[in-house]
């Protein structure tokens, strides 16, 4: 979104750059060689497994780690040897931190406070936050005396009175309930957008992170998998590993046996085939197809279309959608997804035998090997 | 009737569960603590009231009572009582603090050495740490071998002395409630804090003294009072200047064989403690903080 802001061209308001960062614990490579560019504004998401080095980029961000290499520059300037309290950014933990023997006006007047502001410049301060982040008539409540939604405002509340050039979240809704949860992801993203502040987003969860962020960053291994919009994630997944973590998705090992204007067939006789597109050269592909770009097939459908028999051998109802697990004569195993809405729709039931069609170009290439493993499997 | 039964019965279980079954249990340690603790203090009672103790037909009066609070060199030795036993507190805090921090949040394999070696220093007997401090302190003890000049006399048989070794005795039952309240506080709290732009000294003064609190009130209700009634430590290395409550009470019993006078003290010192304890007490559960 602001991403594409063409007048922040000289301007660095709100903006982060990770250049060539590489953080070891002992004989870790927590963070590897990892170089991100986070445009002020944005809403900016980190993703991955624990001990991916999200987390550990955050914190380097935020001061409480040093990079052993490369440079952290926060609105143009070197941050990388500076300490967290001298930053421009503040952090929103996960277990929140906030002071159980303060008030809720308290907590959030606590860095105000520090930085030794007008007492009246403090108020309007925690004033205009609290009404930014709807708390108005908890102030002084102790955070025991607030529910998790809350404590996790007066959190956001505490870091945003500071004015943060970037505000740094690990993992913060981890704690609450799914229900909570969700409005939450809601609320940060409006918030957000209100504030204009950047938000550096730490998550484990693939769809907090799409629901919320401008860019992903899928990590793994302590380097960026892919660094894309939710939707290209998705979409155009760069590696096995991206379309694993992102939605659930069908890897399947494609043989090339036929190549024709960027069309690849695997054929599996009888008509059944599996197709892709692309320019591989290779005869080997991995491809990724999504669950609900699966359709049972009535009869065989046009050229363009991979069609391929299985036995189904599991049916979960899932309320809005029906998700069926197709064995294929490959021994891969496919899942699909049926949207439920057609009310009395018949489901094939386990053990049946059914016949499945995808577009070709639903058939996305997430990697290729070289001909060195010449033997297809069975 | 059944399904009220039903409901009924769990409810009471669980309410007054501990009723009867706690009692018997109890019977046995209450008992001794009747006999123990409170025959010794009826005993006190009585002595403090009659008139000739302990002669029981000598008559009641109140005479005891005003003969030690109108009698100004109790005034003294309950100034000097007091002082040493806050300057000995004060010092204990100095150490317990930043020794339960380091126990918490620093050691790491090292915490349960700390606490061990707490915990062993006070199984040491007494008197023989005492006498350990006559060595330190003394005219040709360590701390007069390592300072350069002349022997500094005021070092021990003096209120300095006194302070510095009831600060040793003690220091187990300062550090570890402290330590305990400590434990509670969330680590995230001072990162928070680093992140907020907290030093080391706000970081102190308004997160982790604050919640270690009720540790503070529960260390001097545990050490004020045993410094008060104290008196082998004050005979051991003290000296004129020090006389302390303990010692006072000793001698009108045992030395002068004022049953009336020694009674009356002890058990005016006793409510003053039971008073002070309730107070300590009441704070610390007004600091508790529920996480």
């Amino acid at each position: 979104m602001s991403a594409a802001d063409p007048s922040g061209a000289m301007s660095h308001e709100g903006e982060i750059v990770i250049e060539a960062v590489t953080k070891r614990f002992d004989d870790v490579t927590a963070v590897d060689d990892v170089s991100i560019t986070i445009p002020g504004g944005e809403f900016f998401s980190m993703l991955g497994p624990s001990g991916c080095g999200k987390t550990t980029t955050l914190r380097m961000i935020a001061g409480f780690e040093r990079a052993d290499d490369g440079r952290i520059l926060l609105q143009g300037k070197d941050v990388t040897n500076v300490p967290p309290a001298k930053r421009n950014v503040n952090m929103v933990f996960q277990a929140y931190g906030l002071f159980p023997h303060m008030t809720v006006t308290e907590n959030i007047a606590f860095g105000p406070k520090i930085k030794k502001l007008r007492r009246s410049e403090i108020a309007d301060r925690v004033a205009e936050v609290i009404a930014t982040v709807r708390l108005e008539g908890l102030q002084d409540r102790r955070p025991t005396q607030l529910s998790g939604g809350q404590q996790q405002r007066v959190a956001l509340a505490r870091a945003l009175v500071n004015r943060p050039a970037a505000l740094l979240l690990d993992e913060p809704l981890g704690a609450l309930d799914l229900k909570l949860r969700k409005e939450m992801q809601l609320e940060l993203k409006e918030l957000q957008q209100r504030t204009g502040t950047t938000f550096v987003y730490v998550t484990h969860d693939q769809e907090e992170a799409m629901t919320m962020s401008d860019r992903i960053a899928v990590m793994n291994l302590g380097v960026v998998e892919q660094l894309a919009t939710p939707r290209e994630l998705y979409q155009r997944p760069a590696s096995p590993f991206v379309a694993g973590f992102i939605g659930t998705s069908n890897l399947i090992e494609l043989r090339v046996d036929r190549r024709d204007a960027g069309l690849l067939t695997m054929d599996l006789g009888q008509g059944e085939r599996i197709l892709a597109v692309g320019g591989v050269q290779e005869d080997r592909a991995t491809i990724t197809v999504r669950p609900e770009w699966i359709k049972l097939a009535n009869g065989t459908p046009d050229d363009r279309a991979s069609y391929v028999g299985g036995t189904v051998v599991d049916v979960v109802y899932l309320g809005s959608i029906t998700q069926l697990i197709v064995l294929l004569r490959t021994g891969e195993r496919l899942t699909v997804h049926r949207l439920n809405d057609e009310v009395g729709a018949t489901e094939p039931e386990p053990g049946e035998h059914v016949m499945l069609r995808w577009a070709a170009d639903h058939s996305y290439i997430v990697g290729s090997s070289p001909s060195t493993l010449a033997e297809p499997p069975a | 009737m059944a399904a009220v039964d039903v409901a009924v019965t769990p409810a009471r279980k669980a309410r007054g569960g501990s009723g009867r079954g706690a009692l018997g249990i109890l019977f046995a340690p209450v008992t001794l603590l009747i006999v123990l603790f409170l025959g010794p203090m009826v005993i006190m009672g009585a002595m403090s009231l009659l008139r000739f103790p302990p002669n029981t037909a000598s008559g009641y009066t109140f005479q005891h009572y005003i003969d030690v609070l109108t009698d100004p060199l109790n005034w003294k030795i309950a100034w000097t009582t007091w002082w040493i036993a806050t300057a000995a507190m004060v010092i204990m805090l100095a150490i317990s603090l930043p020794l339960a921090y380091y126990m918490v949040f620093r050691a790491g394999r090292w915490e349960l050495f700390v606490l061990l070696s707490l915990v062993l220093a006070d199984e040491l007997a007494p008197v023989v740490k005492i006498y350990a401090w006559q060595v330190i302190l003394g005219r040709n003890g360590i701390v007069n071998w390592l300072i350069p000049g002349p022997p500094k006399t005021w070092l021990l048989f003096s209120p300095f002395a006194v302070i510095v070794t009831l600060a040793a005795s003690y220091i187990t039952y300062t550090t570890i409630p402290i330590y305990a309240a400590m434990k509670a506080i969330d680590a995230s709290m001072f990162e928070s804090a680093i992140d907020l732009g907290a030093g080391w000294w706000v970081q102190s003064r308004r997160i982790l003294i604050p919640l270690a609190a009720p540790g503070i009130f529960i260390a001097m209700i545990l050490v004020y009072i045993p410094m008060l009634t104290d008196f082998v430590t004050a005979d051991i290395v003290g000296g004129t200047g020090s006389y302390m409550m303990g010692q006072r009470v000793r001698d009108l019993i045992l030395g002068a064989g004022d049953w009336g006078a020694g009674s009356a003290l002890n058990l005016v010192m006793l409510v003053l403690s039971i008073v002070f304890s309730l107070v300590a007490y009441r704070l610390a559960r007004l600091n508790r903080i529920q996480t």
